[in-house]
């Protein structure tokens, strides 16, 4: 049997220009035996997401400390595309991070980069298992900055300050700015610790932004005779449970 | 105890106290008067008359105290200039001196309250002399026990200085550009052998204000080859006398903290502004940078900012003040310390 195996498809993420150049530079080097295709470059996350949305990649190589969005936050959204990359991560010093993958037996090139160290990763790439999304979120020391929607082949960035709350339904979870709703498929308590000091529990299936309380209302609505909560910008009205109406007190 | 030997920790030699800094000024006051009022303590047999005795010392020993601490505040540089035997010796005899005039000029003025006489006249000849010595002695212990702290703070701004993530980050620019083109790689390197080595030169306590200067801009050169257009610098150094002097490193930590929690953060990067000025008799550091809004990321390294104030404390006491201010999306440090002339040899 003939297998012909297509060139390895690399993409670039780090923001400085020259170490963006140095790293080309080295897969043009392992290029002569290694057969790889440089299919773009990013000086940011978001960039890199916009681009990969368009173009598959199967190996990511990407900095951590990166403005906007760094690249362990970058690597959880990537997780979101049919077909995600290979992340290997690459630092110039990083204790925090270097610790972490440590820890999680995670692959990754120390700044500056030895040709024989990307070319061991590179040639490990095929058979690499992608990082686990729970893994990733264990490596962040903060929470995301940003939720990313999967929609007809495009990721779509949310900026979590612009989410006013989080709703479970079914198996998704609704996320609700002024503008519209989203759906992703993630679990609320996981979205509840990551982001414990921007949301409040209001319901068993329901976390609303702090900042965007407006007020409070008796609910008249049949049987739900509690308490509901008005958010700014939003007509709807969204029920307190009686376990959580402890809230009234701390936000009116 | 074993003594730890380095190339940066040969002690410094025993100086007399800066009369002229405020901080000495206001120790020997306190004291001084501390001693009086035990003293009077000490004599009295009731409550008014603490304040009696109080009074009765202070006729003859405020006079004394203030014109020693004129004196000796004209003289310093002078004083400075002696081994450190003779100025104490050249201090006790000038204080001697002064009580031995004023009380001699007092005259009358002080026989009803203290005697007169002989006796009188030699006592309190002793007994300024004997406070001398105490505070002398108090001042020499002060600076030694100071002074393992500030050569500590030193080390550990050299220490600081070369941060792992500059180093390594700065290696990889170099290895980025070195093919594409060599002469900017050349000079990139020349840059760092330069940064490095002023940064690793055993300075003194103080080092000519261009020389910092010098250093934070090859400095600043080395992050413009990472960053390129993200990192502006404005320096507005024209009020700035050419013989002032600074505390070495402390411009360049400055910087590297501006470009880490600053600059580096801002995908469109922005300016910082360092202005250096004289005003009076004081020097004017400031400096401004850009910031993330909520500035996020973690802990922060506090380092160079603790070390710099810690030493800024050690070295002029109450004459530097260090003020920094965190804006949601600006970050200001402004440093004061004293004018310190560089001596034309």
């Amino acid at each position: 049997m003939n297998i012909v195996e297509l060139p390895l498809a690399v993409f670039v993420v780090d923001d400085e220009p020259p170490a963006r150049n140095r790293i080309k530079e080295l897969l043009t080097d392992c290029a002569e035996q290694l057969p790889l295709e440089i299919v773009g470059e990013a000086g940011n996350g978001r960039e890199a997401l916009d681009k990969l949305s368009a173009t598959h990649a199967d190996v990511v190589l990407m900095d951590i400390r990166m403005p906007q969005m760094d690249g362990i936050e970058l690597a959880q959204h990537l997780n979101k595309l049919p077909r995600p990359p290979v992340i290997i991560f690459t630092t110039a010093f990083d204790a925090y991070a270097i610790k972490a993958f440590e820890l999680h037996a995670i692959d990754y090139l120390l700044k500056p980069i030895r040709l024989g160290r990307l070319f061991d990763a590179l040639t490990h790439a095929r058979t690499a298992v992608p990082l686990r999304t729970e893994v990733l979120q264990e490596l962040m020391p903060e929470p995301r900055k940003h939720l990313s929607i999967h929609e007809r082949g495009k990721i779509h960035l949310i900026p979590i300050e612009d989410v006013l709350y989080l709703r479970a339904e079914l198996k998704y979870i609704t996320v609700r700015t002024v503008e519209r709703e989203y759906l992703i498929e993630e679990s609320l308590s996981a979205l509840e610790k990551e982001f414990a000091a921007r949301f409040v529990r209001i319901h068993r299936n329901c976390l609303i932004a702090k900042d965007a309380i407006e007020g409070f209302e008796k609910g008249g609505d049949e049987g739900e005779s509690g308490w509901m909560v008005k958010l700014k910008g939003l007509d709807e009205l969204l029920a307190i449970s009686r376990r959580q109406q402890h809230i009234i007190k701390e936000f009116s | 105890m074993p003594r730890t030997q380095s190339i940066n920790q040969n002690p410094l030699p025993d100086a007399l106290p800066d009369f002229r800094s405020l901080g000495v000024t206001l120790r020997v006051v306190l004291l001084v008067n501390g001693m009086a009022l035990l003293v009077a303590i000490a004599q009295a047999t009731s409550w008014p008359d603490i304040a009696q005795h109080v009074l009765a010392i202070s006729a003859l020993l405020q006079p004394v105290l203030l014109s020693s601490l004129l004196l000796l505040f004209a003289l310093n540089s002078l004083l400075a200039r002696l081994a450190y035997w003779q100025g104490a010796a050249a201090m006790l005899l000038l204080v001697v001196m002064v009580t031995l005039a004023i009380y001699h000029l007092g005259g009358d003025l002080y026989a009803p309250l203290i005697g007169y006489g002989h006796f009188h006249l030699w006592r309190y000849a002793l007994l300024s002399a004997a406070i001398a010595t105490l505070l002398l002695a108090y001042f020499r212990l002060r600076s030694q026990a100071l002074s393992p702290a500030l050569h500590k703070a030193r080390l550990q701004a050299l220490q600081a200085r070369i941060r792992p993530h500059f180093l390594f980050n700065s290696i990889n620019a170099v290895l980025g550009i070195v093919r594409a083109d060599p002469k900017r790689a050349e000079t990139a390197l020349q840059d760092m052998a330069d940064l490095f080595r002023m940064a690793m030169a055993h300075e003194g306590a103080l080092v000519p204000a261009r020389q910092e200067m010098a250093l934070a801009r090859q400095y600043l050169e080395l992050e413009q080859l990472r960053l390129g257009e993200r990192l502006k610098v404005n320096w507005h150094t024209e009020n700035m006398p050419d013989d002032a002097l600074l505390p070495p490193l402390m411009l360049q930590p400055l910087l590297e903290n501006a470009v880490y929690h600053g600059i580096e953060p801002l995908a469109e990067g922005g300016a910082i502004d360092i202005k250096l000025y004289r005003s009076g008799e004081e020097m004017h550091l400031e400096m401004y940078n850009p910031r993330q809004e909520q500035d996020s990321h973690h802990a922060g390294n506090k380092m160079a900012l603790t070390n710099i104030r810690e030493r800024l404390a050690l070295q002029f006491d109450l004459e530097a003040r260090y003020t920094a201010e965190a804006g949601k999306d600006f970050y200001r440090v402004h440093i004061m310390l004293p004018y310190v002339r560089e001596e034309t040899p």
